[in-house]
């Protein structure tokens, strides 16, 4: 069974006078199996964050239903929703959400401070993931003592301490320089390996050349998606760049 | 032309936009005025300084004036740093849009012309209004009935203008001063720059902690109300150093041990309110400290005040024991024969009715005391020295004497003394004077007839003593001549008359003793007649006076903690609406999220009113001390006062904190 279904979800937004309605997403369907490591690609205004918000569970659709690891999110009652996003989701944002008044550990921390962990298994679980981020010797410092790149490696380290079922990532490398743009994009691909489910909603084809399938949507459908296969980064760019001349010639073509 | 209206229309928009800053502002600001305007009628008043007691009044009057125009001037200037600080974003957009610093400062100007006359306009109409209405509510607490009209005096109005006119002046210098400095980037990035968090200053935190201490040791230790008069300012000072330095880098440093102790700090409750905390410790400690002080000055003042008022008729009647006093400065059966007679003959003249008759003499003198050893003033030392700590004024009553005015039969053998301490203490049981000793039978505190003693600022001790040999001992023991012994005979009594007749009574008795037709013409410059009607006027007008501006100034100061605590909330509102959201996004409910806003708030509000009432326990020894001073004895009145003044101010303060906090809430929620 899939780990992530997303069927016919629609959003419509109603503006607050007057009543107009402004489709943001359509009709959007696609499944995440566990391991994949996805990316959702498309232009200012095609969805992608009204999407993301819905899978996050930040937002409810209008219709359709999103359902992770067998539970539909729709019937979560309000004041669980946090818990269970806080359990089952690990964020990555575009620029990082990190807080100013905790230190970076504490910052890694809080998602496991707010479920309620001992002290001693947070260290525990603290540790290998500082390391494997290189972020050890950080620890201590704030976040505006940091660089950019070190702090969306503390961000991916608040993600991923609670063990989440699916890490979202909203435009992960839009604050960041190039070079710590690739090696946050390393770092998923790292943690891909290792099993870990990640989606990313980008509209960098850099970035989603590194997923192993990219969805595009567009219009709020989703449109076309390619996926890996043998691929290497580059020839992954490649492809990405055409598709996206493609669709933009082809939705002039249509329009 | 089209141009010229340019800035203040963008001035008057900037002002209706920005209204959730501006309203309190102006509030503030035309409060100020009008409180300025009624204080400053009621000094120039002519029909209040013409009443009995009257230039008391206007000069207590002038007195708060000063301290209110001061403390009007930099409170403004407090709230006007947070309207530059959320604003300078606002400022920094205009420069991006082309607008040159020069034409902000117009903009400014003309935002602060516009504050300034509805300020000046309305607080001087809200002014002119009130001030009747405050008048007559002065009247009534001096007891003055005179129906003198209160006078409108136009230069109420000019100096009003004046005094607010140039305290925007200067408001409106440090906005250019602020903005001037500044370039594009600095504006933009607004309150947001900097935020580093704070380091422990251990050196603050101990100096703190010393200040504190030594206040609160000098307000408890302190015994003699002389003392506690110079000390009291000391005390004040100290524990307000102490205050801000406790605030700004003590709570920094407990926070940080807090944050140490791990399994505390990583617990979902705790987690978020104290680096919360210690983040806003950094911004907010001399605000908090200001709250903090301002709620003991309005908790100290108020309760006195109005102790006092309340305590008036017990404290007159602890000056004046009896309603009538004549006193002669001298004693023996032809001054008691004289003085009887004199009084008797005018009393019986006048119809009036006399009971609780006293007629005692006493023979005071002035003794160094070391200890329980009582010696003579060292020659050569000036009478300046009267006041120096160790100086007792020594009141000797035979036991004769004492039995009668007290109706008891207490019974002394030689060398033996009973012994009152009027004020001051004696913690020996024998006094030792140079060749002798007397043994102290019993020791009582306060001397119901004391009376005029109380008028003296030095330590008392009445010493009931078996004869008049013994008097003469001591007298001699201290190096006094043996006929120059302070002697005072005094006959009292109470009457049920009224008040106007007692008045027509004792000056009666005066004219009695000045007129011509008595023999004994050498004692009418020593014999003096005191009534307590008579100065029951001046009591009024004394502790109505300091009522009335124990009351002012705790409005004032009581805005003034409102404000601050509302603009604290609302900036902190904005500072932490970020926070908020990315804490949600990370996975805290709104739940935990308005638990985590009450426990941080509750603290940071709570936190001055809990010192602030930590403060007050502590001088409440130095200030019955002062009270006493005010013939203020009664401290279970002051105790009550204490206690009800308290509680309303707690309900007051946790009412604005039921409002701001939602106001907070909406605004982190939004």
């Amino acid at each position: 069974m899939a780990m992530l279904e997303v069927s016919n979800v629609k959003k419509i937004y109603t503006t607050r006078f007057g009543g107009t309605q402004v489709q943001a997403l359509s009709d959007v369907s696609f499944t995440v199996e566990k391991g994949e490591y996805i990316a959702i690609m498309g232009e200012s205004g095609s969805g992608k964050t009204t999407l993301l918000n819905i899978l996050a569970s930040l937002d409810r659709p209008t219709s359709g239903s999103v359902v992770l690891d067998g539970k539909d999110t729709a019937s979560i009652p309000d004041g669980k929703l946090a818990a269970f996003r806080r359990d089952n989701l690990g964020f990555v944002f575009q620029d990082f959400n990190l807080l100013d008044t905790f230190s970076v550990r504490d910052n890694i921390l809080l998602p496991l401070v707010l479920s309620g962990t001992g002290v001693k298994e947070m260290e525990q679980r603290l540790a290998p993931i500082a390391d494997k981020l290189g972020i050890s010797d950080l620890l201590a410092k704030f976040p505006y003592e940091i660089s950019g790149g070190q702090k969306q490696r503390t961000a991916v380290a608040r993600a991923v301490i609670t063990n989440p079922q699916l890490i979202l990532a909203d435009e992960p490398t839009g604050a960041l320089d190039s070079h710590a743009a690739d090696g946050l994009l390393r770092l998923f691909s790292d943690l891909n390996s290792e099993g870990q489910t990640i989606l990313v909603v980008t509209h960098s084809v850099k970035a989603a050349s590194s997923a192993k399938r990219v969805l595009f949507i567009k219009d709020g459908v989703v449109f076309h998606q390619i996926y890996r296969a043998n691929m290497n980064n580059d020839e992954m760019f490649q492809k990405i760049s055409d598709t996206l001349t493609a669709l933009a010639t082809g939705g002039e073509g249509n329009a | 032309m089209r141009k010229m209206l340019f800035y203040p229309r963008i001035a008057a928009q900037n002002i209706k936009t920005n209204r959730k800053l501006y309203i309190p502002f102006l509030i503030t600001s035309t409060l100020s005025a009008a409180m300025f305007f009624i204080i400053y009628s009621l000094s120039v008043s002519k029909s209040l300084a013409s009443t009995y007691g009257g230039s008391d009044i206007t000069m207590i009057m002038s007195t708060a004036m000063v301290v209110a125009v001061i403390f009007f001037a930099i409170f403004l200037f407090y709230t006007q740093s947070f309207l530059i600080k959320r604003r300078k974003k606002e400022f920094g957009l205009y420069s991006v849009l082309g607008m040159e610093k020069k034409h902000i400062c117009i903009t400014c100007f003309f935002e602060t012309l516009y504050i300034a006359l509805i300020s000046i306009i309305g607080g001087s109409a809200l002014g002119a209004l009130m001030s009747k209405l405050v008048y007559m509510a002065l009247m009534k607490l001096l007891k003055f009935n005179t129906g003198v009209e209160f006078e409108f005096h136009f230069s109420s109005v000019t100096y009003t203008a004046l005094v607010f006119g140039a305290i925007f002046v200067l408001l409106f210098a440090n906005t250019v001063r602020s903005i001037a400095g500044k370039n594009v980037v600095e504006l933009l990035s607004g309150g947001s720059v900097g935020e580093k968090e704070p380091k422990t200053k251990w050196i603050t935190t101990i100096i703190g902690i010393i200040a504190i201490a030594a206040g609160y040791y000098i307000a408890i230790t302190t015994e003699k109300p002389i003392e506690a008069v110079l000390l009291f300012v000391v005390a004040v000072i100290l524990v307000m150093i102490g205050t801000y330095c406790l605030f700004s880098s003590g709570s920094i440093a407990l926070l940080k041990l807090l944050r140490k102790n791990k399994n505390y700090y990583y617990k979902t409750k705790h987690f978020v309110p104290v680096s919360g905390m210690m983040y806003r410790m950094k911004q907010n400690a001399v605000g908090l400290g200001n709250i903090c002080i301002l709620c003991t000055a309005v908790l100290i003042m108020v309760s006195t005040t109005v102790s006092l008022y309340g305590g008036m008729e017990d404290a007159l009647r602890t000056r004046y024991p009896r309603n009538i006093s004549i006193m002669a400065l001298a004693d023996g059966d032809e001054v008691r024969g004289y003085v009887d007679e004199t009084v008797d003959k005018v009393v019986a003249g006048s119809g009036i009715a006399t009971k609780n008759v006293i007629k005692t003499a006493e023979r005071s003198m002035v003794a160094v005391k070391e200890g329980d050893t009582f010696s003579g003033r060292p020659e050569g030392q000036d009478d300046d020295l009267v006041v120096s700590n160790s100086i007792t004024n020594l009141v000797c009553v035979t036991l004769e004497d004492y039995n009668r005015i007290t109706g008891g039969n207490a019974t002394l053998s030689e060398n033996e003394v009973l012994l009152h301490i009027v004020r001051g203490g004696f913690s020996g049981d024998t006094m030792r004077f140079s060749g002798f000793e007397l043994k102290v039978k019993a020791k009582y505190d306060g001397f119901e007839f004391a009376g005029r003693n109380l008028a003296y600022i030095v330590d008392s001790l009445y010493v009931i003593v078996p004869d008049e040999a013994t008097v003469t001992r001591i007298y001699k023991a201290l190096g006094g001549e043996e006929d120059a012994c302070r002697l005072t005979y005094e006959y009292s009594f109470d009457t049920d008359a009224t008040s106007e007749e007692q008045i027509a009574l004792s000056k009666a008795i005066n004219k009695a003793f000045s007129g011509e037709d008595f023999k004994g013409q050498q004692y009418t410059q020593e014999i003096m007649v005191e009534g307590a009607e008579q100065s029951r006027g001046r009591f009024y007008s004394l502790y109505g006076g300091l009522l009335f501006i124990g009351i002012f100034l705790g409005f004032v100061f009581m805005t003034a903690t409102v404000l601050i605590i509302y603009y604290k909330q609302i900036s902190e509102g904005y500072d932490d609406k970020e926070r908020y959201e990315i804490m949600q996004k990370v996975g805290m409910d709104a739940r935990e999220i308005k638990k985590s806003i009450r426990s941080q708030v509750l603290t940071v509000f709570f936190l001055p009113l809990i010192t602030a009432f930590i403060h007050l326990a502590f001088s409440f020894p130095i200030i019955t001390k002062l009270l006493a001073l005010l013939n203020l004895t009664n401290i279970s009145i002051f105790v009550t006062c204490l206690i009800i003044t308290a509680a309303i101010f707690s309900v007051l303060y946790a009412l604005v904190y039921a409002v701001t906090a939602k106001a907070y809430y909406k605004i982190v929620s939004d």
